[in-house]
């Protein structure tokens, strides 16, 4: 016979869902730069040729238009937007430097692999003050590693080329196995693209950076098929938690 | 492109080694991978002047001391008659021909011409195109080869807008559509220009009198056409990023040159025509500038020193831009020079601070959405926007990848059914998915929404009160209106009349303007909040799952806390999952009936019936070692 029969019932472990880890990343992104005093601001998925090349410097002839190749909708009179710098374009229009903001969210390019996807997501992130230097960059890029990978991770500035940014740099880190990973792009905004939004180039200058989040996410989780974030598999998404 | 180790150090005086060209061609920004004494380059679409041995030894001074000291004819050439016409001059401003007559076909090549084809392992073609891609590759200027006995009439260079078929040099049919820069020949296309020449004036391995083309085109007369007639070219590469347009009459002198070192040569003349001068680039000298936009302090010496390494003059405060550098316009443009000659990784960093402004966070309602989803057992989901059904005002993507991805959703319930089934077809009998995304149609303009759509099917949930509750429209309506008494959503039954499955459980679904979602909802205290790390992910199985259930009863309630600290961490590699789904206290007979279900899955393979009964029974011999408790119908020694 039980000595003791008021006792209470297991606990009830109540089913939590998950987050969906891309955003949970970009969520975590977005709430790093704004505490460095980035604003939020978004922006149309679809966009026109303008802001989304054009305003960017990436002129017509360009290689760097092919190398987006873009899915473009309605007889081409509009595109999806290949990446989130047309809403910083969008924001340097509306307000008056100095002004820091960031933009997150889906972008499509025409690609489909197990390392391309043809919509992923980027967090750009744009900065506009009197004597922005490249050293100033490098200092925020610093931060912004330093943050999301621990102080000790090792990284480095590679030169590389983007329309919109002039000094142009890609930014890798120090795997654990020891192999350089590609993180982001940033740059100093290109002056071209400061006067295309009608501000003075000989008084303000800028800096300008953009992450994968899938990337981000793909690193930090240890995720190796890009496609796993996108079949919606309950086994997947409960490890989120 | 693939550039020899040896190719490049033989005009560096320090003879580096590869590992340190290879550290000094990171530095500036030119990507590669290593492959025996191969430099495998990637180079920015920019940099159009490095496609060559030439183009990247002129890098590489600023590091070194490298001579190019590749050999030219001198001689005084005679003018070569040649009845041309250049109808689109703005395509082609400049272009040059050179006419030669061999006396015999070398049958072996010999100094750099015969280490391109051997250190790079490349097939030739015949003399004079096989020389036309080793200077490509020295010089980064692509030259055109026509058998000079095949050219016949006058030779015109103009733009076509008509379907043509053509026939490529390597016997490829292509059908010429939209706008082309072509050459032709008594009305025949000969040669797509910048891309690639025709079979019909081609040079063979008899071809002993040669015209040799050397032209520049605008890139964007050129870009785009390899990809859109799937013609690997190396002359578009280099023609789409830029070529340099001085170059011609020294590389159609290296040209005879090379030709003169493996046979003597009984003819040549050469001819020019240029349309239109092309200034020298001038940008004023401003190290103050420059020093502001990196965030260093060099003097003007070491910055002028710099950029003369670099090939540019300089005269008094004025830099001269070299014609091969077409991406340098800008005091920007100097100071990545610089930056890159430095090293990025030298450029020392400076503190920056933002201006902290009050910044707002529109997304407050939507986190606190999902919060309050998380808290009841959804998962968030992201789909992708593209179906393959057009839909009442849905936009139709122009470029799809293929006909299952034509359209962009017009709404986000489709996708969540899918989704829903995905996860019935794996077996999961509680599925709660939600999704928040903007959504986009077009009617007379393309308008955006955002929306949540939640969608719900199977049991309540995985633990002993909601195991054997049905999620229906019902349970949905309560659940919001827990936080939301005030609002009446409108929850749909999705029927599964025409799904593809044999699940009879309700589907109930939810799709709505999150902007019309009402601020109550902020006021709500959620338990779940987004996790502090970032889990590391353990590849999940595809494999099916078994199920078993195991009922206890308990006499002595004091081992229900033993029972259940041994099941639900009970550990094996094929326990997938563990909980209890039944509780029942019988006050009259002073007994316990507790149920806990087991899912079994291998990671490996499909497991069978005697691997499962194995662990099986391993959990029912340990759990009845428990005294007090039994499992009904069942004696301990089974």
């Amino acid at each position: 016979m039980p000595e003791n029969n008021n006792i209470s019932p297991p606990e009830l472990i109540k089913d939590r869902g998950s987050l969906h880890p891309i955003n949970h990343m970009k969520d975590s992104i977005m709430d790093l730069l704004t505490s460095f005093g980035f604003e939020i601001v978004n922006g149309p998925e679809i966009e026109t040729e303008e802001f989304n090349f054009d305003m960017l410097n990436i002129k017509k002839s360009h290689p760097a238009r092919q190398m987006h190749d873009t899915f473009y909708v309605e007889n081409k009179s509009n595109l999806l937007r290949t990446h989130t710098s047309p809403v910083q374009i969008r924001g340097m229009l509306e307000k008056k430097p100095p002004l820091a903001f960031i933009s997150g969210g889906k972008v499509f390019r025409k690609d489909d692999d197990a390392t391309h996807l043809p919509m992923f997501h980027q967090v750009e992130g744009i900065y506009v003050d009197k004597n922005v230097s490249f050293a100033q960059l490098k200092d925020l890029i610093y931060k912004i590693i330093y943050s999301l990978f621990g102080d000790d991770v090792e990284l480095r500035f590679r030169p590389s080329y983007f329309p919109f940014t002039e000094p142009s740099a890609e930014v890798d880190i120090l795997s654990r196995e020891g192999k350089w990973l590609e993180i982001l792009g940033c740059g100093l905004v290109n002056p071209v693209v400061l006067e295309n939004c009608n501000i003075d180039s000989n008084e303000y200058s800028g800096l300008a950076f953009g992450l994968g989040i899938e990337r981000m996410a793909m690193l930090k989780h240890g995720v190796t098929d890009i496609r796993e974030f996108y079949k919606s598999n309950l086994d997947f998404l409960s490890q989120f938690k | 492109m693939k550039i020899a180790y040896k190719h490049l150090v033989q005009y560096i005086e320090e003879a580096p080694s590869i590992e340190h060209i290879s550290n000094k061609l990171f530095q500036l920004g030119h990507e590669h991978e290593i492959d025996g004494d191969i430099f495998d380059m990637e180079f920015t679409p920019n940099r159009g002047d490095c496609l060559s041995i030439n183009g990247l030894l002129r890098d590489l001074a600023v590091f070194y001391k490298v001579e190019i000291n590749q050999e030219i004819y001198t001689e005084k050439l005679n003018e070569l008659e040649l009845d041309f016409e250049n109808l689109s001059e703005s395509t082609c401003p400049k272009i040059s021909f050179l006419k030669l007559e061999i006396d015999q076909i070398p049958e072996i090549y010999t100094n750099s011409l015969d280490s391109y084809f051997t250190d790079l392992g490349l097939n030739k073609n015949n003399f004079f195109t096989d020389v036309s891609n080793y200077l490509s590759y020295e010089t980064g200027q692509p030259t055109h080869c026509y058998d000079a006995s095949k050219m016949d009439g006058k030779l015109l260079f103009h733009e076509v807008e008509k379907n043509e078929e053509f026939k490529t040099l390597l016997d490829k049919k292509i059908i010429l559509t939209g706008k082309n820069s072509v050459f032709s020949l008594n009305h025949n296309v000969i040669n797509l220009a910048g891309i690639v020449g025709g079979k019909s004036t081609s040079c063979s391995t008899d071809t002993k009198t040669v015209i040799v083309e050397c032209a520049f085109f605008q890139p964007e007369a050129i870009i785009g056409k390899s990809v859109k007639y799937d013609i690997q070219s190396e002359a578009s590469h280099k023609f789409e990023r830029g070529a340099d347009p001085e170059c011609h009459e020294k590389v159609l002198r290296r040209f005879i040159k090379l030709v003169s070192e493996h046979t003597n040569i009984k003819d040549m003349s050469i001819i020019s025509f240029e349309y239109k001068d092309n200034p020298i680039h001038q940008i004023p000298v401003n190290v103050h500038k420059i020093n502001q936009i990196i965030g260093i302090n060099i003097t003007e010496d070491d910055y002028l020193n710099y950029l003369s390494k670099l090939n540019f003059g300089i005269d008094k405060d004025i830099i001269k831009v070299p014609s091969f550098r077409s991406d340098i316009k800008t005091q920007n443009d100097l100071a990545e020079e610089v930056a890159r000659v430095i090293g990025y990784d030298s450029i020392p960093r400076s503190e920056i601070s933002i201006p902290k402004n009050e910044k707002t966070n529109h997304k407050d309602l939507e986190n606190k959405l999902r919060l309050f989803l998380l808290d009841h057992g959804f998962y968030e989901v992201i789909n992708s926007p593209f179906v393959s059904l057009p839909a009442e005002e849905a936009i139709k993507v122009d470029n799809p990848l293929d006909s299952n991805r034509e359209y962009i959703r017009t709404n986000i319930t489709n996708s969540l059914l899918e989704n829903l089934l995905f996860n019935e077809r794996r077996q999961k009998d509680s599925i709660k998915l939600f999704e928040i995304s903007d959504i986009y149609s077009s009617k007379s303009c393309i308008n955006k929404k955002r929306k949540i759509s939640i969608i719900a099917s199977g049991r309540v949930g995985e633990n002993y009160i909601d195991f054997s509750k049905k999620i229906n429209k019902k349970y949905l309506e309560m659940l919001f209106q827990e936080i939301l008494p005030n609002e009446a959503f409108d929850f749909k039954i999705l029927s599964r009349e025409l799904l593809d499955t044999k699940i009879k459980n309700e589907i109930v679904s939810l799709e709505v303007d999150i902007h019309k979602f009402p601020d109550d909802i902020l006021s709500y205290e959620e338990i779940s909040s987004p996790p502090d790390n970032f889990n590391e992910y353990i590849p999940i199985s595809d494999l099916p799952c078994s199920i078993k259930d195991i009922s206890y009863s308990v006499k002595d309630f004091s081992k229900i806390k033993d029972l259940s600290d041994l099941l639900l961490n009970y550990q094996s590699d094929i326990v997938k999952n563990v909980f209890i789904f039944d509780y029942f206290k019988n006050e009259k007979t002073e007994e316990i009936k507790i149920g806990f279900r087991f899912v079994f899955q291998s990671k490996i393979a499909t497991l069978t019936a005697s691997e499962i009964d194995m662990i099986y029974n391993e959990i029912v011999i340990k759990s009845l070692d428990i005294k007090g408790i039994t499992i009904p119908g069942m004696k301990k020694n089974v």
